[in-house]
């Protein structure tokens, strides 16, 4: 209950600030319109077909997420810098109030973001003449499900640790490496090499391959990516809970 | 008259600093205790001990029966805090915010809608109802800070610094309202103010360097240390640094 009345609060927290709009909605639908347009001008014999808005929509899907990532964390260096977390230390709110008050609101934010990029990559793929399986879109999803927790993880983990003045810097990091590391906006496949393993290694990478794939219909190696993407998520869930149940308890020592 | 707060040997240790050595006191049920001292005597330290939010290096406190030390979720549950600096949601309105915190206190809707329109009338915030908290102006803010405290029905209510930074008019206005609620809660609160102090309290316990140097009412300060106004006997307590006067 106190972990509900948490969120709705978070909640309203984001949905009142611009940047929430700014970021989280309007980032990843312009990116769309802009990638799309780029991909008309590549010519048909270069073979490049990551943007095309099959390939496309799930790595901005992916991309999107990297941005409530920043949210989370923000919201959470922020809460930390202010003396309104004092307040609901003497209340009876609970360290995991705390970790399901912010997790909640940040994957339905998520799940918006998700339902609005599909939406207009749908949009999209009619002036192309692609048109989107429905029962591949709720898979693809459901395979979008374990990478929100991943990046909502990160986003709390470097909430915890990271000053409000820091947090937003090392999270543009994060979302570059995701966006060139991840396959979003090139093709690390054909890469090799040393690159190729580390992108390999990295969870980014499957976040996106596995919501291609998934989208395709051309289920493949799609297991493989989701188990290591499930691995992360768990592991980087459970770390981000780990260390801000620790940075509450060391505040009130 | 009951005790309502039994402090003993409180002592708390920071690695280059220990803020607070060895206090006592106790407070009546019923009653106004104010800590007065200048920055850095230790007040807020005391104040985050009994509210939980710090843990003793040595000693306790037991409030209405409770140990601090022992029963910390029973404690919280009849104790609530305003905190040094007003710290409210600052994207929720006015009204949002009590409903947040009566909420978080397990308070179901009507009884959430009922105490809040409560918080309104007695701290008159209705031309503020829904503003948002980051817009209002100091005086407001505190008060808002002060009703968010309140509105859980604490049996004691602390109040650490309540008219720091406010204007002469928003302290008085303040001043009115804490007169208002002492009757249906336990308030210790703490300050630099000697006038404050003196106009609000029914004992004081001047703190000098993490130590109390003296305990009573603002008569018998003044009687003690043979001075006309609280200020001269602080300034004396103060000064005889660690000659413990008192009953
Ligand atoms: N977390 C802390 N770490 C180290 N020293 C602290 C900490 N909190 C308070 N102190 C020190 O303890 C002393 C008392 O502080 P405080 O209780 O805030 O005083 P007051 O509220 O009376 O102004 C000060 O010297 C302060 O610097
Ligand atoms: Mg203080």
């Amino acid at each position: 209950m106190r972990a509900l009345i948490f969120s709705k609060r978070t909640w309203k927290e984001i949905m009142r600030d611009p940047l929430s709009y700014i970021f989280c909605l309007g980032f990843p639908v312009v990116m769309l319109f802009i990638m799309t347009a780029v991909n008309k001008n590549i010519p048909e014999e270069a073979g490049m077909h990551l943007f095309e808005i099959q390939s496309l929509a799930p790595g901005i899907a992916v991309f999107g997420l990297s941005f409530v990532m920043l949210f989370a964390c923000i919201q959470v260096s922020k809460d930390r810098s202010t003396a309104f977390l004092l307040r609901l230390y003497v209340s009876p709110m609970k360290p995991s109030d705390f970790i399901s008050g912010y997790t909640l609101p940040m994957l339905w934010t998520a799940f918006l973001q998700e339902i609005i990029t599909f939406f207009v990559s749908i949009m999209i793929g009619f002036t192309a003449d692609v048109s989107f399986q429905p029962i591949r879109l709720i898979l693809c999803l459901a395979a979008l499900i374990p990478a929100g927790l991943l990046f909502i993880g990160f986003g709390l983990l470097f909430g915890s640790l990271l000053s409000e003045k820091a947090a937003p810097g090392i999270c543009s990091v994060v979302i570059s490496v995701v966006c060139f590391l991840g396959g979003i906006w090139m093709d690390v496949d054909s890469l090799g090499g040393t690159l190729a393993k580390i992108c390999h290694v990295l969870p980014f990478y499957h976040a996106v391959h596995a919501a291609r794939i998934v989208l395709s219909g051309d289920f493949g190696d799609a297991g493989t990516s989701i188990f290591v993407l499930l691995l992360y998520s768990v592991l980087i869930f459970l770390l981000a809970a780990f260390v801000l149940r620790e940075k509450i308890q060391k505040d009130l020592r | 008259m009951s005790t309502a707060i039994e402090v003993s040997h409180l002592r708390k240790e920071f690695r280059l600093k220990t803020a607070i050595k060895d206090i006592s006191f106790s407070v009546e049920a019923g009653t106004v205790f104010s800590l007065l001292g200048v920055n850095g005597a230790g007040k807020t330290t005391t104040i985050r001990i009994l509210t939980g939010l710090s843990r003793p290096t040595a000693g306790d406190a037991v409030i209405l029966g409770h140990s601090i030390s022992r029963e910390l979720d029973l404690v919280k549950k009849i104790s609530n805090l305003s905190p040094q600096e007003t710290s409210v949601a600052s994207n929720l309105t006015v009204r949002e915010n009590l409903e947040f915190i009566a909420g978080i206190y397990g308070m179901n809707k009507a009884k959430t809608e009922e105490n809040t329109n409560r918080m309104i009338a007695l701290f008159s915030l209705e031309e503020v109802e829904k503003s948002k908290a980051k817009i209002l102006s100091g005086g407001w803010q505190r008060k808002l800070s002060i009703a968010m405290a309140l509105i859980t029905e604490p049996k004691i209510l602390y109040l650490d610094e309540p008219t720091l930074g406010l204007d002469v008019l928003a302290r008085k206005e303040l001043w009115n309202i804490i007169e208002k609620i002492k009757e249906q809660v336990t308030i210790v609160l703490t300050t630099h103010y000697m006038e404050e102090a003196e106009r609000l309290s029914d004992r004081i316990a001047v703190m000098v360097s993490g130590e109390i140097q003296a305990v009573g009412t603002p008569e018998e300060l003044k009687a003690q240390t043979g001075t006309d106004t609280l200020e001269d006997a602080f300034i004396k307590i103060a000064e005889r640094g660690n000659v413990v006067c008192g009953h």
